[in-house]
């Protein structure tokens, strides 16, 4: 059943024939076959600095974005990523304006001038620039057409640890990832699980699903983690009432909010992965509904929300509406104070 | 040569003596190429053979033999040559020399005696029969701790023993010149050579005693927060990063910057560094209060005088493991930087940044270095870890439980030390009175003296704790 999407990248890209969707390889990983001088990168280096500066708080006026400060971090790591020995040239930035000696780079220096230019001017999330992200203790490759993966999301893999720590039975099941974009979930959630657990994920965007398809093989858990294309339930029909948990991280931003958003993500992500129509829970109630007929009794889901307002909603949807169904239904907070998840068991 | 032995500070395991004897052998060239190359082929066993007598004696045949008179007699003062410098030298300083090595001998026993050198012996025979035995690695954190401790032990015993055999070796020159009748300037440089590097060194040691702390044989964590001052205080917060990276690369020690807040127009608002290297933490703990600069601004257009802060903190550098500290869920407030707005899907920033308090004591850390959350909540619970193993060592509590909350004192309240670059040069500690006006080495790392002056006030202190000195 695993799709034709894996398969050896080479180089920078490669176009699959089956979807012909092209996977962009991360900087980091990328062969450091360019060659400069650490003069040439350092001049670079000073635009790229000038250009973030003259940002200032523009864009965190404008629309909520990044400032010049934030900007600068991500530079580093631009840095970090795209030098073979970053180290020696972040650390000494004194000493190296008249050095011509070679440095090997991923990318060529045209290539690095264009790929800040439309960080900062295009507003390309920094993300999509280098092509990954760092995420929890993954480094995941990331591309247009694919959600890059939020830090409040890292949250849910503690959540499923825990309800994974009272009932032992939950390691050894099957796992669902619903709308898995990167595959961050289904491939954080696949490492602590035991020896027999598995996941599917799924996703109903090609791109998402030869990404996660990449991120799933590059952490070698090809075994563990199926990645299945298709809308929400539809690829899991197999083993309805299989699953012994969950997960899913849906579009729940309101169709109205899409507009407001800032540049990197209403311009850059795609809509498919953030838009969950007037209300923003579409998804999330087609989530709730379907998620009685999935799961095996006992069994654990974690949903992704918009925060306060949607939670306590959909709490209070599932108590009503599904009376018995499930019990333990709570909401849960990010690092921010903010309800952003809602988790539950199914009845027994 | 004097770089590589400072840097020896802080790894003593190796230092000092073989340099000494490197230092012999270059100075010795000179004197004739073939007794260079002489010694050169059979240098090895002689730096590990702790006997000296071998090399002066064939030098002084040589000497002899080749320069036909090199030696200045006391009987016959002028035998053709008019070697006056050297003569001069001799007659001079001979005596003081003589003096010298008698004073480092003593010095040499003193330390040898108050190190409890038989203690020693007796704790490395113990510490090996642990180290031999065969369950040594069924606790692997034990067994780490114990081939730690016999390193330790093995190294202090080897330094007390090289500061033996150099001391000896310069006593030998002196007997040697005095059996001889006559003088011979090159061999007494070097002993006057190897006198001043022991003296360093026996420093050096003394202060490494005060270093008692139970973290202080660690690396160290520096964060550096600009003060309220604005640009002045930005660049004033960037001026002692620098300083305190300039000082660790004097000593070796490995360094990383992880991270940096840069200032609107110059300078830094706060830097973290990482020092990793041996009792890092323990010449650094005293640098821990605020900083104030006097100075005529390069921000203020006026050019008048401006004072401003900056507050260094210092947290030793515990391994990862190594706290074997259970914080309790409930006593932790974790929380990460959102600016505001709604998160999730609806924001991409990197803001991974993690803040942990910990809520009976007040004390809060924050890591932003890292590129994930997760890894920046493991980093600033190891750090709060680290930070409130200081503080109940300071409080002397056994347990975090039982540190008490409100004595926890801001964390970079007391101001600890002046840098007036104008009207006048100065750098003065206030705990310590240590001053110097040499500012600019001070800012290059020149930070020995001070540190070297708090952990004796720190030591005097603690033995008399009512300051009736």
């Amino acid at each position: 059943m695993r799709l034709s999407f894996i398969r050896p990248i080479s180089c920078c890209s490669v176009s699959s024939p089956a979807t012909s969707v092209k996977l962009q390889k991360p900087l980091f990983l990328r062969p450091p076959t360019f060659k400069t001088t650490i003069s040439d990168l350092k001049k670079w280096h000073l635009w790229a600095k000038s250009l973030t500066c003259s940002v200032g708080s523009t864009f965190l006026e404008l629309d909520n974005g990044p400032d010049s400060e934030l900007l600068l971090r991500e530079l580093n790591w631009l840095v970090e990523d795209a030098i073979q020995t970053p180290k020696s040239f972040l650390q000494q930035p004194h000493k190296n304006y008249n050095d011509n000696s070679s440095v090997s780079i991923r990318a060529s220096l045209e290539q690095l001038y264009m790929l800040w230019k439309q960080r900062v001017e295009e507003r390309r999330p920094f993300q999509y620039v280098v092509g990954c992200e760092h995420w929890r203790d993954l480094v995941l490759s990331v591309q247009e057409g694919v959600l890059i993966p939020r830090p409040e999301t890292e949250l849910i893999v503690d959540l499923v640890n825990d309800a994974i720590k009272e009932n032992e039975e939950l390691r050894e099941g099957l796992w669902a990832d619903l709308g898995t974009g990167s595959g961050a979930l289904a491939i954080g959630i696949a490492r602590i699980l035991g020896s027999s657990g598995r996941v599917v994920a799924t996703d109903l965007s090609p791109v998402a699903a030869a990404v996660a398809s990449y991120n799933v093989q590059r952490y070698d858990l090809e075994e563990k983690v199926h990645v299945k294309q298709g809308s929400w339930f539809e690829p899991l029909r197999d083993n309805e009432g299989e699953f012994v948990g969950l997960v899913s991280n849906p579009p729940y931003i309101p169709s109205k909010d899409i507009g407001g958003l800032q540049a990197e993500v209403g311009r850059h992500e795609p809509r498919l992965a953030l838009d969950g129509g007037a209300s923003g829970m579409n998804d999330l109630i087609h989530l709730c509904d379907g998620a009685f007929s999935m799961l095996k009794p006992g069994g654990f889901f974690a949903f992704e929300t918009n925060g306060d307002e949607q939670s306590k909603f959909l709490v209070h949807y599932i108590e009503t509406k599904k009376q018995g169904n499930f019990s333990k239904v709570k909401m849960v907070s990010d690092f921010a104070g903010i309800q952003r998840f809602i988790t539950g068991f199914r009845g027994r | 040569m004097e770089i590589v032995v400072q840097s020896s500070v802080g790894q003593y395991s190796k230092p000092f003596h073989s340099l000494a004897r490197n230092r012999i052998m270059a100075a010795s060239v000179p004197i004739t190429r073939v007794t260079a190359m002489d010694r050169r082929r059979e240098g090895i066993s002689q730096l590990t053979s702790h006997s000296f007598f071998p090399a002066i004696r064939r030098i002084r045949a040589m000497h002899k033999s080749i320069t036909s008179c090199p030696t200045v007699s006391f009987a016959t003062p002028d035998v053709g040559v008019s070697n006056t410098e050297t003569r001069e030298w001799a007659m001079q300083d001979f005596y003081t020399l003589r003096k010298d090595v008698e004073t480092v001998l003593e010095r040499v026993q003193e330390i040898r005696a108050a190190a409890g050198l038989k203690q020693l012996q007796e704790d490395l025979a113990a510490l090996e029969a642990v180290a031999a035995d065969s369950s040594l690695w069924d606790d692997r954190a034990k067994a780490q701790e114990t081939l730690q401790a016999l390193t330790d032990c093995k190294d202090k015993l080897k330094l007390l023993c090289d500061f033996k055999t150099q001391a000896d070796d310069a006593e030998t020159i002196i007997k040697l010149t005095e059996e001889m009748d006559s003088i011979d300037s090159v061999f007494l440089q070097e002993a006057s050579g190897i006198i001043k590097e022991l003296n360093k060194a026996l420093d050096r040691f003394e202060l490494t005693q005060l270093l008692s702390g139970p973290y202080d044989k660690e690396g160290a964590v520096i964060t550096i927060t600009a003060g309220a001052g604005g640009t002045d205080a930005q660049d004033w917060a960037d001026m002692l990063l620098r300083m305190y990276v300039r000082w660790a690369e004097k000593q070796r020690y490995k360094t990383k910057v992880v991270e940096k807040s840069v200032g609107e127009e110059a300078g830094i608002k706060s830097a973290t560094v990482e020092i990793d290297g041996r009792y890092a933490y323990g010449y650094l703990s005293g640098e821990k209060g605020t900083h104030r600069i006097v100075r005529q601004s390069p921000f203020n257009s006026k050019g008048l005088r401006q004072t401003s802060f900056t507050g260094i903190e210092v947290m030793p550098l515990l391994p990862e493991d190594s706290t074997n500290v259970e914080i309790p869920e409930e006593d932790l407030d974790i929380s990460f930087t959102r600016a505001g707005g709604k998160g999730g899907q609806n924001v991409n920033k990197v803001e991974t940044a993690v803040r942990i308090t910990h809520i009976p004591t007040g004390v809060a850390v924050r890591c932003t270095e890292e590129r994930s959350q997760l890894a920046n909540k493991i980093k600033a619970l190891s750090r709060l870890k680290a930070k409130l193993l200081v503080i109940a060592e300071e409080q002397r509590a056994s347990e975090i439980k039982q540190i008490r909350g409100d004595t926890v004192k801001a964390e970079w309240g007391q101001q600890i030390r002046n840098y007036v670059f104008h009207p006048y040069k100065l750098v003065k500690d206030v705990r310590t009175a240590y001053e110097t006006s040499d500012i600019t080495s001070v800012m290059d790392g020149e930070l020995d003296p001070f540190i070297k002056a708090y952990l004796k006030h720190k030591y005097s202190l603690a033995a008399n704790p009512s300051g009736l000195t």
